[in-house]
Parts: C-alpha cells; structure tokens; sequence
C-alpha cells in the first residue's frame, strides 16, 4: 500500500499543468505544486486541464508570487510525507524543525510585499482556494490592525472613510471605550 | 460573559444587565449587514473580510468595524452571526478610584492595554418587584458567590446555575424559568462546570458531584468522593479538551502577623488591618481519575492556562492565545472572608509560575482600586449585537 502509494505520487508529480494568467502568461507547474489550489485540484479531477487552465482573476506579476509560495509548501508537504514514516528518528524530527523554520522564514519574506499585492495575493487565494495561502495573507492584514485607530488603518491600506457622520457617531455612542 | 462575584455582586449585576444596553446595535446598524459586495479595486469582499476578522480581539474588532461602510458591515454582519475569533483572551474587569461611578476599566492581557468602559445610566434598569434595603454587610449575604452558564445564551436553551452565600449550595434555572430551583441540600460548593449536558460541582473537601439538570427530578450522582480535610484551600474544576477534569487546589498565605488567629472565626470585620495581606502561596493541580476514583496531581500544565477567580474557571492553551504564558495560573481574589472583612487591602490577584511557584504582578502601578475586587471576563463580540439574538 505504501510503495504503491508514493509511486502514484511521484508519477503525479511528474505531470505538468499550464496555469494561464489574466494577461495570457504561461506557467509550468508540476500538479503537486497545482494541487495545492483546490480549485484545480478539482479541475484535475474532471479532467478540465488540457491545453492549460486559464485564470482570468489572476494577473502575471501575481501568479507568479502564488506559485513560488505552492512550489515551496508543495516540497515542505512531501518532505513531511517522506520523514513521518521515521516519525522517532531524532535525525529526521531534526531535519523536520530546520524545514519548519525554513518555511516560516521563507513566508515572513514572502510577505514583504506592499498593500495592493497583499490583498491581491489574498484575492488570488481565496480565488483559486489556497488554504494555507490564505490564512497566511489574512493573518497579514490582522496583526498589521492590531493596537491600530481606523485612522491609522484607512492611512495604512489606503481606505477612504465612506461613513456618514451620523453613522461614526453612532458607532462612537456604542462603543467609544475602544476608540480611546 | 463570565463573570459574578460575591463582595461584589451589586455592582457586576449591574454590569451584567447594563451589556446589552452598552454593546447594542441599533435597528439602523442591522440594516446595513443585508449588503451587497462591493468591491471597488483592491477592496476585499465580505467573506474575506469576514476571515480577517476573525483573527482578532474584540478592541481591535470594534476598531476595525469604523474604518469604512464596507468593514462596518462584515462587522456588523459577525456580530450578529457570532462568527467571531473563538479565542478571546480574557480581559480584567474592575473599577478604579480616578474613574467616574460609571466607568469600569477592562484591562486587556492580549494588549497589555487599559480601556474605560461607560456604563449606561442605571435609571429604567431596576430589578422588577419592591425594592428591598440591606446594608452592604446584609446584602452580601443575599448575592452570589459565582455564576455559571451552560451555553452562549445566544442558543437560547441554556442554564444559569448560582453558588450562594454564605453557605455555598446551588440553584439553577432554565432559560424561561420564573423561578430558581435548589439543587439538592449540599454546601460548601466552590466551583462547577458544565460537560456533556451535565453540571459538575466541586465542594469544598474536593468533592465532585454531578447532575442532570434536564432530568425530571435532579440529584447528585458522586464522580469523586471526600479527598481532603483540611478546608483551607480554594477548589476549582476545569476541564481539559481532552475530556479530563482537573481539580486545583489553590492556598493562600496566612494573614501576615496574625498567624495565631487565622482559624479564628471571631476576627471582627472591624479589624481593617492594612497590614494583612492575602497571597496565593502555593496552587496544587490535580487529575480526577474517574475509575480509581481519586486524584493525581500533576506537575506542569504543559502548554496550557488557568484562570480562576470569580469567573467561571478557564483552562486555555498558550499556543492558541500566544500573549498568554504557559504552565501559569492568572488569578484574581475570590477569597471571602479576606475580601469581606479587609475590603481595603490589596487584592490577591497575580499570575503564578507553576515551574518555580512564585506569583508576579499582572500589570503595575496597579490600576484597580481593592474593593470590588476585580474579575477575568471574555468579551463576547455577538453580544454587542445582543438585541438580535431575541
């Protein structure tokens, strides 16, 4: 069961899909990279991805981010596969953390990026179903609000305050111990 | 909201009634969460915002709810819906001597960050019925020692059970009840928590009662037997998410210069003493074995967190609420008769290193005034929306 299941991997991870980006740019992938969208996870499934999958949300500059972030968790997913059948060897639970902390370094710079790539980085996650993706860029936002006034947070993602000032008064009455 | 205490009953009543009011949307708010998805250029649609908010504490959720109409109504519509962070961390409630007779101050762990809550005018709030007068010596007599709720009230099936004063037995009531209901004649209860439909007591010599508060006619059933003698301890019961329960003994250093009178039951509540204090000294962690029918004590918590005091007792994990320290226990002062009759003193609140059993300061200068004694609430972000769970 085990050898045939990671021969059925590797043949897997030897096909290749072409994403399409909105500007018609063309990306090779390996489908364990592709997989990790379950929007084409599922593409793969009904067999849809002949002569490329095209993904008109999705612009060049940002796919292109997106699957530098799926090739690299893609490996750290098979490296876990690989190393949780010597789950006890220390040399491996070694090897397994310097991954880890690999992974997390390589997200913190992933994340360097400024406001309109972030959120559309987010876009595209939640777009092509990337669970990992997207909890990592929303998790981004989150602690980029935290301790902050909504001023600090329109001034920080360019957000123009749309609200009547009926409406900010009303949310002063309510809740003016948060604003202080 | 997790919250009642004994010395100061009043008051957190009034806090507890004054919530709705205080975290209320108004009909024009409500409106708002039935909207489109607008999405103008990098604008994020609701659902994402939805997830994003779902990550955070409830100041910063209020923050980001006035940013702009579209982040006013995913917060709006979260309110409501209570899909909130589930990992709230607790928050200090408490009053102070600078703030106004209305203001209570809310300490958050989270932030390390004070913030002033108004309450509203406590006109139009009074409890139906004729008014009674007690003095507060009287009155606390009549309160509660702590309050438990089976469920977020928000489901609308759930139960409130009370330990009384003085002498600690149990009541409940039903959501719909017009009346509270004894519990079968035990006191000296010190804790309780609800698992699995049941309610779990613990008393005072460690031992744990259940009961089936839906049953036609409710009586204890013994899950522990008498554990202990020596009555000195406060008892709490918590259980772990892995299904076991946890029963904490937590022990307090004798009155300082006064170690001759401290079983003495005739200390005048005149002896305002300054010069006596209250610390917690040492807190024992044990496993209630349900087959062997005994306790384990345990040395470390591991990842994991207490908090006890007049809340309904907490076990969290540190990974899920990273500001929080693991293997420590943060407590506040439940202690009656200290509470009562040094009103004045410093509080017994701190948090305790189970590694090295020493206790620090939560946050200093100390923002609490001694009296009432401060408590640990979750802020409950769908109860600033409470008017829609009618």
């Amino acid at each position: 069961m085990a050898s045939a299941g990671s021969g059925d991997e590797k043949a897997a991870a030897a096909a290749m899909i072409t994403l399409i980006s909105s500007d018609n740019e063309k990306f090779e992938v390996t489908e364990a990279t592709a997989t990790l969208s379950q929007t084409i996870r599922h593409m793969i499934e009904d067999g849809c991805t002949d002569g490329g999958v095209p993904l008109p949300n999705v612009t060049s500059k940002i796919l292109a981010r997106v699957i530098e972030y799926c090739k690299k968790h893609a490996t750290a997913a098979a490296g876990e596969e690989g190393s949780s059948s010597s789950f006890s060897d220390a040399a491996f639970l070694e090897v397994d953390r310097a991954f880890l902390e690999e992974l997390e370094e390589f997200d913190d710079a992933f994340l360097e990026v400024d406001r309109a790539t972030l959120f559309d980085l987010i876009l595209a996650a939640n777009y092509l179903d990337i669970k990992g993706l997207l909890n990592l860029t929303c998790q981004k936002v989150a602690d980029s609000v935290k301790g902050k006034t909504p001023e600090q947070i329109r001034e920080m993602y360019n957000i123009v305050n749309d609200l009547t000032p009926e409406e900010e008064a009303e949310i002063r009455r309510e809740t003016q111990w948060a604003f202080e | 909201m997790e919250t009642c205490s004994r010395a100061s009953s009043s008051l957190c009543r009034l806090f507890l009634r004054a919530l709705p009011k205080l975290f209320a949307s108004s009909p024009g708010l409500l409106k708002t969460c039935q909207m489109d998805e607008p999405v103008h250029g990098t604008d994020l649609p609701q659902d994402i915002l939805t997830h994003i908010f779902a990550l955070l504490e409830t100041p910063d959720l209020v923050r980001a709810g006035a940013v702009c109409s579209s982040w006013r109504a995913a917060y709006t519509s979260m309110c409501i819906t209570g899909h909130c962070r589930l990992n709230q961390t607790p928050c200090l409630l408490y009053t102070s001597e600078s703030g106004s007779a209305s203001a209570m101050g809310l300490y958050s762990l989270a932030e390390k960050k004070a913030y002033t809550l108004t309450l509203p005018d406590p006109s139009g709030m009074v409890a139906d019925g004729s008014p009674s007068t007690f003095a507060p010596s009287e009155l606390r007599n009549y309160l509660f020692y702590k309050a438990f709720l089976s469920s977020d009230p928000c489901s609308g099936d759930y139960f409130v059970v009370l330990i009384h004063n003085p002498h600690s037995q149990l009541s409940f009531a039903r959501a719909g009840d017009d009346k509270w209901t004894w519990l079968p004649p035990h006191t000296y209860y010190e804790d309780c928590l609800f698992n699995d439909g049941l309610l779990y007591a613990s008393t005072l010599s460690g031992e744990i009662h259940a009961f089936d508060l839906g049953a036609p006619v409710v009586e204890a059933s013994i899950v522990l037997g008498r554990v202990k003698d020596y009555l000195l301890e406060r008892i709490y019961i918590v259980q772990a998410p892995s299904g076991e329960l946890l029963q904490i003994w937590r022990s307090l250093v004798p009155p300082q210069g006064d170690e001759e009178d401290e079983n003495d039951s005739d200390i005048e509540p005149e002896l305002n003493d300054d010069s006596q204090l209250c610390n917690t000294f040492t807190i024992n962690v044990h496993k209630v074995d349900l087959t062997s029918k005994d306790l384990v004590e345990i040395s470390s918590l591991g990842q994991n967190v207490l908090f006890l005091g007049h809340n309904q007792s907490l076990f969290l994990s540190a990974e899920e609420y990273p500001q929080l320290k693991a293997n420590h226990v943060y407590f506040t002062d439940d202690d009656f008769m200290y509470i009562t009759w040094h009103k004045n003193n410093r509080r017994d609140i701190g948090v305790f290193d189970l590694g090295n059993n020493s206790s620090e300061e939560i946050v200093s200068p100390q923002l609490w005034s001694n009296w009432p004694t401060p408590l640990w609430l979750i802020p409950n972000p769908r109860r600033m929306s409470s008017a829609c769970c009618k």
